[in-house]
């Protein structure tokens, strides 16, 4: 007969002792609550009180808009990768790809509508306005169309026949990320080089160039604005979609049990093309909204695919939720750019420590199961 | 046509598993067949076969005159299926009514809707009361009735129900073998379960798997009941 021993177990013991567990979490918020005291106490010391509340504002603005960006490019991923079982190594390249197609189509457009030999001249000649805010439109919704042509046909023609072979589909998606990155480097070449419209445009206006002025150093750019509120506007979208819709529904569900969904008369592969044009598309946007901000550029591709894994690992997104996606680009959005304004030398690696942190104390993220 | 399915030696793989090894079965029009067996004796793979998840390496399997051995399981449903799995398979994160929702086939009206909801109701009148709650805090129970109102949404020839009665209570299983009574009325059925006789006043005819092949099949539910020895071999119960 073997003896068996208990191993002392932190988690047990918290279980078997709700009250010492209620103490702790006390205990833990108030000394969150401190340590936060104390870091902007420090911030006001080194910056100034106005210092800290312009930094802080900043930071405020473009955590969030980055954070509706990163929204937007997520999603898509989550749905191809809660839907489809495919973790899509490409999303990343999707997205970059994204950014060149509505750098090129918002100058194309600019372009067409600026020939005095075309009709459009004669509403968008005389009216700057109209015309950035059309071409933008255009930029916007072609990149969206094109990538999700790009991501259907991948889907159709390659995808669909490695479904249950998780390393294929891994070696593929890996593959098509890097001939897109490569096809994009010869034809606008390297990382180094960074494609913005304003630079490029021949009428140097883009409808949300402005800045918005609360004097004191108070200045925020209105596009960031702008992303915020896009960024809310098809989160709102998706959510009312995926609960409202049959469609969505059938999405939910198939997440949950694509084949059960397939046992009650669903076309499940035409619905997994239809999520993966879907996802692509969301990946073609956001990688088009970005470009007025950030611009267009090679590297995008592999950064925001890093990104676009933390924030389905801190959000919880892989158990299912689309929520996880929204909360996780919350934080690393946040993250990044309130570091970037007060602890600069974190910038690049606060997503990980974030990641690492929710990793132990939470391993099923924030809306996952414990 | 008399048989509204027919399966004939059919031969079923699931990976390098041989499965089913050379079935052949009808269900009558109008009738529940049945399908008993012990665990293991290839009723659900029997089940999923004719969906088409698993379909036959060779055999045939007939539908209201139609072969529909090679069709994808969509199309296999929506020529008249409905489909109850074991364990349920309901949708968690959706509310009853969602889960009602997604069942129905495509250009579904909201006539149709209520039409079949008024009858799942009528079958199940508890579930009324719990269509707007999420379908993953439901109790078994209530979690098999869904299963089975999945099923009901659409106007189906042919009802697949596997072990509807694993896991409940025995007042909850006797209550929705008479539900199942009165579904006779509206549609033909092939129901696998272990537990035979808690559906023996359902069964006209059945069928006795073991090992991947149909070792026994009769019309005669009391004369099954009463041979010991059949029971005992095949069925996995002595008495």
């Amino acid at each position: 007969m073997t003896m068996q021993t208990k191993r002392f177990s932190p988690r047990d013991y918290l279980e078997e002792n709700p009250q010492v567990r209620k103490l702790l979490r006390i205990t833990v918020v108030i000394a969150l609550i401190i340590i936060g005291g104390l870091l902007v106490l420090a911030a006001i010391d080194v910056y100034t009180w106005n210092g800290f509340v312009v930094r802080a504002s900043k930071s405020l603005v473009n955590g969030l808009a980055l954070s509706m960006l990163l929204f937007l490019m997520v999603s898509g991923f989550f749905l191809i990768f809660g839907l489809c079982d495919v973790i899509n190594f490409a999303h990343g390249a999707f997205f970059m790809l994204g950014g060149f197609m509505g750098f090129v189509i918002y100058l194309g457009t600019e372009a067409v509508f600026l020939d005095p030999a075309l009709p459009f001249y004669l509403i968008f000649g005389a009216n700057q306005f109209a015309l950035s805010v059309t071409a933008f439109i255009v930029s916007a919704l072609g990149a969206a169309a094109v990538l999700a042509l790009i991501g259907g046909g991948i889907e159709f023609f390659t995808i669909r026949r490695l479904y249950g072979n998780p390393i294929a589909q891994i070696l593929l998606t890996v593959g098509f990320m890097f001939v897109i990155t490569q096809i994009v480097e010869i034809i606008w070449g390297p990382s180094q080089f960074s494609y913005f419209i304003i630079s490029n445009s021949q009428i140097t206006y883009f409808f949300i160039s402005g800045l918005l002025d609360f004097g004191g150093g108070l200045q925020f750019a209105v596009y960031r604005i702008f992303l915020i509120f896009l960024g809310l506007a098809v989160a709102g979208l998706m959510f009312i979609g995926f609960r409202k819709t049959r469609i969505g529904l059938l999405v939910q569900a198939g997440i949950e049990d694509s084949e059960m969904v397939e046992a009650l008369g669903t076309d499940i592969r035409k619905l997994f093309t239809i999520v993966f044009m879907l996802g692509a598309g969301l990946a073609g946007l956001s990688g088009a909204v970005l470009v007025p901000w950030i611009g267009a550029n090679s590297g995008h591709g592999l950064t925001y695919l890093i990104f676009a894994f933390v924030i389905v690992v801190v959000g919880g997104a892989h158990y299912g939720r689309l929520e996880g996606t929204f909360f996780g680009a919350l934080i690393v959005g946040l993250s990044i750019q309130f570091t970037s304004y007060f602890i600069p030398f974190l910038e690049n690696i606060i997503v990980f420590i974030i990641m690492a942190i929710i990793l132990i104390v939470r391993p099923g993220g924030l809306t996952g199961h414990e | 046509m008399k048989n509204l399915l027919e399966i004939q030696n059919a031969h079923v793989y699931i990976g390098s598993f041989y499965i089913l090894q050379g079935i052949s079965l009808v269900v009558p029009k109008g009738e529940v067949t049945l399908l008993l067996g012990r665990n293991g004796s290839g009723k659900t793979t029997t089940m999923k076969s004719i969906l088409g998840i698993y379909p036959p390496k060779e055999g045939k399997i007939v539908f209201k005159g139609e072969e529909i051995s090679n069709l994808p399981t969509h199309k296999i449903v929506n020529k008249g299926m409905g489909y109850v799995p074991d364990t349920r398979r309901i949708f968690g994160t959706l509310t009853v009514e969602q889960n009602l929702v997604v069942s129905m086939r495509k250009g579904s009206s909201r006539e149709d809707m209520q039409k079949r909801l008024d009858l799942i109701f009528d079958l199940f009148p508890d579930m009324k009361g719990f269509l707007k709650q999420r379908a993953g805090t439901l109790s078994g129970g209530q979690q098999q009735m869904l299963a089975v109102a999945r099923a009901l949404m659409n106007e189906n020839d042919l009802l697949l129900i596997d072990e509807p009665t694993e896991g409940l209570s025995p007042l909850l299983a006797k209550n929705l073998i008479d539900s199942l009574d009165r579904l006779k009325e509206f549609a033909t059925i092939l129901l696998v379960e272990q537990n035979f006789r808690t559906v023996s006043k359902l069964g006209d005819n059945y069928y006795i798997f073991d090992n991947g092949k149909i070792v026994h099949e009769g019309t005669n539910m009391s004369e099954l009941i009463d041979d010991k020895a059949l029971v005992a071999q095949y069925l996995g119960v002595s008495i």
